[in-house]
């Protein structure tokens, strides 16, 4: 089990021409700006190439190349050096967005592409789940955000409301 | 070592801001643990039955309904 071998055969595979762009989401991403989260799978945002013949982007060639290669499809995952992976789209302007403006950090020689803190912060407000908002917590009370930037993209992706109510319920000292 | 709690929250936000500025070679290696021993506790846990309480976790970029 290694995460950085799932690094290294996406960072491969991208370099094969099979996917253009990608970027960590999730745990794992949050992970390299915070504290290690505990996480079962990792998620990897990524823009399909179109197959040939088809207007519709298909994750099929990202599968068929991982399968060439010893990686076990499971449902909706492709078990990569003992990890699952999930490979998303984007699916909203917010996650095209967050894509584009990813960042690469090096761990131990091997580059990684990760969304930005402040759009891993954005993303977990926008999906909006108890884990979620449990994550948005940890990025404020570890001072990993630029506020400047965070309420940027807040106001560009209509979260301010999202925002106003999660600082009434966590940030705020009134009952 | 107290039961002060201010001084055990204390302790515990030094030891999360310390495993933060670990380098990140070192966190990976750590969720690598953290999914095996998380695998390893999973099959004692009972699969949730009827009448329990849970949250069904809706897409990634997917609004939240109420903004």
């Amino acid at each position: 089990m290694n995460i950085r071998e799932v690094i290294a055969t996406i960072n491969q595979m991208q370099a094969d021409g099979v996917i253009e762009r990608y970027a960590i989401g999730g745990a794992v991403g949050a992970t390299f700006f915070l504290e290690p989260i505990a996480t079962l799978d990792v998620d990897i945002f990524v823009t399909f190439k179109a197959e040939t013949g088809s207007a519709i982007a298909s994750p099929k060639p990202i599968f068929d190349y991982l399968k060439a290669r010893g990686g076990a499809v499971q449902g909706e995952y492709i078990v990569i050096a003992g990890w699952p992976v999930q490979f998303l789209p984007p699916t909203g302007q917010l996650v095209e967005e967050a894509l584009r403006e990813a960042v690469t950090q090096d761990v131990e020689g091997t580059p990684a592409r990760v969304f930005t803190a402040e759009h891993l912060a954005a993303v977990a407000l926008q999906t909006g789940r108890a884990k979620d908002k449990a994550r948005l917590l940890q990025f404020i009370e570890a001072g990993a955000l630029d506020a400047a930037r965070f309420q940027a993209i807040i106001a560009r992706h209509g979260l301010v409301s999202a925002w106003q109510r999660f600082e009434k319920q966590f940030l705020s000292d009134a009952p | 070592m107290s039961f002060d709690l201010q001084e055990i929250l204390k302790s515990k936000r030094a030891l999360r801001r310390d495993l933060a500025a670990r380098p990140l070679a070192e966190k990976l290696r750590m969720l690598d643990a953290l999914r095996e021993r998380a695998l390893a506790i999973r099959p004692a846990k009972p699969a949730p039955g009827a009448g329990v309480l849970r949250e069904e976790p809706p897409p990634y970029g997917k609004s939240d309904k109420r903004t």
